[in-house]
């Protein structure tokens, strides 16, 4: 709880309410900061690994190892020229980047980052709040595919409400699957009643389905549909240049980390481990599930949206179901 | 060939046998224009294929249209020549019968603006719906003015 | 653009458009994700190649001929170079007829190799773009080590050809293609003919019939993956190809995913040949002496060969000047785009990129 430890540390000098604000405005730049650095390090991780695999070198020039390309391009968005079409939406088109970006801002406020302690606000069922960050996503992406006044925006952002809202379901599933396994919606407490056996021996399907799912939600490739480039060019991005561009880009970077890291403390026990500090043994896992979920992207191509829709509704949803009323029947008895 | 033979015997008045200086090649040519339907459908059976289609300018007297037929199962070639009229060059377009000929007729028409009657969709295909004159006909010069065409109003 | 009886969108394609393969442009109907109507628009690299033809000597034609196609360029300068030595009565020497057959092998399966980076980037499949380009770099440089030019080699001169081949050449190119065919044969499989996501977007989309292919004329191994046996290599054998061993590739579906292996199992053949042909590569002379200028009696000449699209034909017509009096260019993409306006209806619109991808069409050669 890091809050607290500023708002404490503040109060030892200060009154409360100056150390309310000093401790919010301490825990915002630490929030920023981690927000910030997620797509410039998963960034550089994803291009090294792309280029591996496809027998490139990646980004070699800015910095050792190309490690300061990705501020480089952050650099370069921010640069941009701050164009807008005529005939569009202007309002509703410059909220939407700002919102996503805060939707995946919050997620990382209230995610333990490693610790039961190291979170940066302690919000007591955090794991719905996660749910609620991310189930928030397909309004804007179809407001953000009406207001462009483009066909190829629009269909974008059908797709991506579609695909989005019908992975959700089995998100929540699983969720509440997990839930009645712990007996709470708290992080903490759901990784504390995985000391003994992870929660992927109880749940093998359910693995299957999130990294599916999340694959699917964070709108990654394979299943990067709405902004499939060689379909609909860019899809529901396709009017925003610059730094909004680069708002949906940290908003990405982000929300895979959340998934990346939802999975290790869902199903691989969180920083549950032996002999190793606790810290370590999750960034472990986080490590090895994110070059997972990273890889699947540069060894599959991407379905059709019928074959998608089809896939979620006819095998993950019905999977998600059968494995919760298993685990229901389970706990009954 | 035997199909040649019965051509032959079919549209005996209209149709004569010339040399072909191509080996496989069958060249026929056909005096008699309103027959070219008529006749391609009766060789569609056979040959399946319009390979391609030759049109030759030959000014003052003709437009010179080559349909070269071709066949999957070997490698034989029927050639179908047909002289039109070079200041009327009107002909039945057989795009109904070998949708393979649509596009070739479109080309034909744009390039050397022979009309095809009966064919289902003919606008130009390479080149804009304005551009000034019909390139591969022999009286077309590329003057400066082509050379600068753009289109649009644009001064340089 | 919304038709409130039917619910239709108009969509735009191209021409600028990350999987057009260049410049093309398909005005699409839609109606909920499915297309009721394409109109393909092409003509925009138009550079009127045939009346270039008609403005230039023979042999100053041959870069143009060499643009045609800017992916399998050294076929089209082999079908240059034919049809004039044809009509010039010019009966070039067995070591040439050799070189070129090697050239023509090489290029298509650089062509192939291209078609399969092309597929894998419609798809959504970055890696399988990489690995096409990877491997199509290799032979490049053995394109480059004869000839000088990578892309548009212009290696072909009437007559014969430019350089004769290098020492190291024959050495070099059996190590390319071992990697290529360990490649093709393990690495594509994983990613692309065996893999699951891939099988679920390409069997069973834009399936052509036998009929359909055939009445459309497509050729080539368009026409090979709906079941039609026909290759001019094999019915008419052209260079050294009735001196060499290999199979026609044909496949029954006639989907996507059938002529995505035709191309590939076409790699393999032309590795197959390739071997015989540097085996059997006889010494001598490469050239005959043709002048630069020169004039064609009144004839006309046709040839036609099997480029990596299918069958390419020129159709030449001279008057006994130092110009050809007409050549006409049968580009077998032509035929290949004229038939995707029926092939498409009825598709989703994401399966338009995977159609038009399998179809393999190259607007150089479309719009001449």
């Amino acid at each position: 709880m890091i809050y607290d430890f500023f708002y404490n540390w503040f109060n030892g000098f200060l009154s409360p309410l100056l150390s309310f604000i000093l401790g919010w405005v301490a825990v915002f730049i630490i929030g920023v900061l981690i927000t910030l650095n997620i797509p410039i390090i998963l960034g550089w991780v994803d291009r090294k690994l792309s280029a591996r695999i496809q027998s490139r070198y990646g980004p070699t020039y800015n910095g050792p190892f190309g490690l300061l390309q990705n501020i480089a391009d952050v650099i370069k968005l921010m640069g941009k020229r701050f164009i807008t079409n005529r005939n569009v939406d202007t309002l509703v088109l410059n909220i939407v980047p700002v919102a996503l970006s805060l939707l995946a801002f919050i997620m990382v406020f209230i995610i333990p980052w490693g610790n039961p302690n190291l979170i940066l606000v302690s919000v007591p069922f955090n794991l719905l709040f996660i749910y609620i960050a991310m189930a928030l996503s397909p309004l804007f992406v179809l407001l953000a595919g009406w207001s462009q006044n483009n066909k190829y925006a629009m269909l974008g952002g059908f797709r991506g409400a579609a695909q989005i809202t019908t992975y959700e379901l089995s998100l929540l599933l699983i969720f509440v699957g997990v839930g009645m396994l712990s007996g709470s919606y708290n992080i903490t407490t759901i990784v504390n009643a995985q000391s003994h056996i992870w929660y992927i021996m109880y749940l093998p399907i359910m693995f299957i389905v999130f990294l599916l799912s999340s694959l699917a939600i964070t709108e990654r490739a394979p299943f990067d549909l709405p902004e499939a480039t060689q379909e609909l060019q860019a899809g529901w991005k396709i009017e925003y240049p610059g730094i909004r561009y680069g708002l949906f880009f940290i908003a990405e970077y982000v929300r895979l980390a959340i998934a990346a890291m939802l999975l290790v403390y869902l199903f691989f026990g969180g920083w549950n481990g032996p002999v190793l500090p606790d810290y370590i043994w999750f960034w472990a896992k986080t490590a090895v599930v994110t070059f997972v979920l990273m890889s699947l992207r540069w060894v599959f191509n991407r379905p059709r949206m019928d074959q998608l829709i089809k896939i979620g509704f006819n095998w993950l949803l019905p999977l998600s179901v059968i494995n919760l009323l298993i685990v229901g029947a389970v706990l009954f008895y | 060939m035997e199909t040649v033979e019965r051509l032959k015997s079919e549209f005996s008045s209209s149709l004569t046998s010339l040399p072909s200086t191509n080996a496989n090649e069958t060249l026929l040519l056909l005096s008699e224009n309103e027959a070219l339907k008529k006749l391609v459908k009766s060789i569609s059976t056979e040959f399946d294929i319009l390979f391609t289609l030759l049109v030759v300018d030959r000014p003052p007297e003709a437009f010179e249209l080559n349909y070269v037929f071709s066949r999957y199962r070997d490698s034989a070639l029927l050639t179908i020549r047909v002289n039109l009229n070079h200041d009327k060059p009107v002909i039945d377009s057989i795009a109904k019968i070998l949708p393979s000929a649509e596009w070739e007729e479109r080309e034909a028409y744009d390039l050397f603006g022979i009309k095809f009657r009966g064919h289902p969709d003919l606008r130009r295909i390479l080149l804009q719906d304005d551009w000034p004159g019909r390139p591969l006909r022999k009286d077309f010069v590329v003057t400066d003015e082509i050379r600068n065409w753009t289109g649009l109003d644009l001064k340089f | 653009m919304k038709d409130s009886t039917q619910n239709k969108i108009t969509i735009n394609i191209g021409p600028v458009h990350p999987s057009t393969h260049g410049v093309l442009r398909f005005i699409v109907d839609i109606s909920e994700d499915t297309i009721v109507k394409v109109d393909p628009e092409i003509g925009y690299v138009h550079r009127g190649v045939e009346k270039m033809a008609e403005m230039k000597n023979y042999n100053s034609f041959m870069p143009v001929a060499d643009k045609l196609d800017y992916i399998a360029a050294l076929n089209w300068e082999v079908l240059y170079a034919d049809v004039i030595e044809k009509a010039l009565n010019v009966s070039i020497t067995p070591r040439t007829v050799y070189i070129r057959t090697i050239m023509c092998e090489i290029q298509r399966i650089m062509s192939h190799l291209l078609f399969l980076a092309h597929v894998g980037e419609d798809l959504g499949n970055t890696t399988l773009f990489m690995w096409g380009f990877r491997e199509r770099e290799l032979l490049m440089d053995v394109v480059e080590e004869v000839s000088g030019g990578r892309l548009a080699p212009m290696y072909m001169s009437i007559g014969g050809v430019y350089y004769d081949l290098t020492l190291s050449f024959g050495r070099r190119l059996l190590e390319v293609l071992d990697t290529i065919e360990h490649k093709v044969k393990n690495e594509y499989k994983a990613i692309s003919y065996q893999n699951d996501a891939f099988r679920l977007r390409t069997v069973g989309v834009g399936v052509m019939s036998k009929e359909f292919g055939i009445s459309h004329g497509l050729t080539g191994p368009n026409i090979r993956a709906s079941g039609v046996k026909r290759d001019l290599r094999k019915d008419s054998p052209y260079l050294a190809y009735d001196k060499v061993d290999f199979e026609v590739i044909t496949e029954n579906d006639g989907d996507a995913y059938a002529r995505f292996m035709v191309r590939i199992n076409e790699i393999l053949e032309s590795i197959k040949i390739l071997r015989q042909a540097i085996k059997e590569i006889p010494s001598g002379e490469t050239k005959v002496k043709v002048p630069w200028f020169f004039k064609i009696p009144p004839k006309y000449t046709f040839v036609r060969h099997e480029t990596p699209r299918g069958e390419a034909a020129m159709y030449l017509v001279t008057n006994g000047d130092l110009k050809p009096y007409r050549l006409k260019i049968r580009a077998p993409s032509f035929y290949a785009i004229q038939a995707i306006k029926d092939l498409l209806v009825g598709n989703k619109v994401a399966d338009l990129v995977t159609i038009l991808g399998s179809l393999d069409p190259v607007p150089g050669e479309i719009d001449r």
